[in-house]
């Protein structure tokens, strides 16, 4: 009786102090989305750290090797493609060439009206709607992604944490380890071993994946001469990493450009063409090669947690739902195969 | 209570000559030089045991080697919690699993309270990945160990069945 009632204090302090977490995590969530992103940083370039470790340098100048190489690379891309990025986005806050758009947009209005009428279709508006969501998509680029304050924030705080969870991620990790009580010690660190092989070669295999999509997408939309190419080609590489709807929504963006700008579905049926050959090349070269299979999830439990985590999350929530998922899968499993030895608590 | 908080701060209390000692006595590391000596030490974790703790359960996942720092540590087969071993410090056990991922073969119970050096497998690979001329001496070590525990066994083996010979001929006559 008297272990059933300790049981149960440990139980609700827990339970209160998993809540307080959580109510503090969602205050700050600003914050915990910038560690989220360092920490996912620091984790894909830990590799880079290790290979120059292994030709002889301390941790600390490894990372300072690789910063120094990462703001040479910003530098460089800032020039060659600042003036190229701030037209575009221009152009898309204005909207886009009415006349040619409104061509189209009358005819698939008409077209629509005409062969729908039997629903009910009629007085669509769609220029004025569609141009009025362009300029909104535009503001929401500039809201969400390059929103002057948030930029600099985040272009200051988040080198400033990728650095130091680098510097000393070992640290982190053993002062971590630490605090567990024996009873709980090995099993946390073939856990976090376990996370670590599963997951890590998924997060890293997939972000080398999206940058090679990203880079055929932005070939291929500047040789069709799609406008706003780069933006598109970009958006589709990042939009790859969400499994499943991502790419479909990186080719709709680009097939919906292309018929805005030429008012017609020539172009956009080689846009379809184009991305249809990538992500062919994406299923059968890059991601066998590239993702490794260690995360061995059911696409239909892929599909709901990349679903369940946008509806919660947002777009972090869907990039990340996957090894979200996989780090409970591997965390449960791995429980309850130990449960004899740590069921007994 | 108390060993949880010394886990928090143990190696503020690390007492560097006498780890050094220890850890230059165990063949795994015994060739390793100051500065080598010290990368392994900034991988290993120190923990503190209270008297008959369980350290681990035989069958449980195992990740790595225990070597006794302070204390006295029983090696014990279940179910019939047959005593394997007394070890005491500066002694080793459990090295095999930084090799293989088969569950521990036997559990490991403090005698008096302890404290221990981890060796874990995930410090042995990240330590290969980023010194591959550390790791591959540890490596190297670490095999010598364990082919030296074989031909200890195989004599064993030897012993037993020159002693079983020895009871068949007795019975025979």
């Amino acid at each position: 009786m008297k272990n059933r009632r300790g049981y149960f204090i440990k139980i609700s302090l827990f339970s209160i102090f998993a809540l307080l977490s959580l109510s503090i995590l969602a205050a700050v969530s600003t914050i915990v989305k910038l560690v989220i992103i360092s920490a996912l940083l620091a984790y894909v370039l830990d590799p880079v750290a290790k290979f120059l470790e292994s030709r002889g340098m301390t941790r600390t100048s490894a990372t300072v090797t690789i910063f120094l190489f990462i703001f040479a690379f910003a530098g460089v891309s800032y020039v060659i493609f600042l003036p190229l990025l701030s037209e575009e986005i221009t152009a898309l806050q204005r909207g886009f060439n009415p006349e040619q758009a409104g061509v189209m947009i009358s005819r698939l209005e008409n077209f629509l009206i005409t062969n729908l009428a039997f629903l009910g279709v009629k007085d669509l508006h769609l220029l004025s709607r569609i141009q009025n969501d362009m300029a909104k998509a535009g503001d929401w680029i500039f809201t969400h992604f390059l929103d002057a304050a948030s930029v600099i924030t985040s272009m200051i705080l988040i080198p400033f944490i990728v650095f130091f969870l680098m510097r000393d991620g070992r640290e982190f990790k053993k002062a971590f380890v630490g605090i567990m009580p024996n009873r709980y010690f090995e099993f946390t660190l073939y856990l976090i071993y376990k996370l670590n092989t599963q997951i890590g070669n998924y997060l890293r295999g997939q972000l080398i994946d999206a940058a090679i999509v990203g880079i055929f997408s932005v070939f291929a939309l500047w040789l069709l001469g799609v406008k706003y190419f780069f933006i598109i080609g970009v958006f589709a590489g990042l939009a790859n990493l969400i499994p499943y709807f991502g790419p479909i929504i990186g080719a709709a963006l680009a097939v919906l450009v292309s018929i805005l700008q030429t008012g017609s579905f020539d172009m956009a049926l080689y846009v379809i063409v184009a991305f249809t050959v990538i992500k062919f090349i994406d299923d059968f070269i890059i991601q066998p090669t590239v993702v490794a299979k260690s995360v061995h999830m059911h696409p239909l439990t892929v599909l709901l947690s990349v679903l369940i985590g946008g509806r919660v999350f947002g777009i972090l929530g869907m990039l990340l739902s996957v090894p979200i998922v996989a780090f409970i899968k591997v965390v449960a499993h791995e429980s309850i195969i130990n449960y004899h030895r740590y069921g007994e608590v | 209570m108390s060993t949880f908080w010394e886990n928090i701060f143990k190696f503020r209390q690390k007492k560097v000559h006498e780890i050094d000692k220890i850890l230059l006595k165990i063949p795994i590391f015994h060739d390793l030089n100051h500065s080598e000596l010290r990368q392994i030490k900034d991988i290993l974790h120190q923990r503190e045991y209270n008297k008959h703790e369980v350290i681990f359960n035989q069958s449980d996942v195992g990740l790595g080697m225990y070597i006794i720092e302070k204390g006295t540590v029983n090696i014990v087969a279940e179910p019939e919690s047959q005593l394997l071993a007394k070890l005491s410090e500066g002694d080793f056990f459990g090295e095999l699993a930084l090799l293989d991922d088969a569950p521990r073969s036997a559990s490991a119970v403090t005698e008096t309270p302890c404290t221990m050096l981890c060796f874990f497998k995930p410090e042995l690979l990240d330590l290969i990945d980023r010194n591959p001329k550390l790791g591959s001496k540890v490596l190297f070590r670490l095999a010598w160990t364990i082919g030296e525990r074989l031909k200890t066994t195989n004599e064993q083996i030897k012993e037993l069945s020159s002693l079983t010979q020895q009871d068949q001929i007795v019975k025979e006559k």
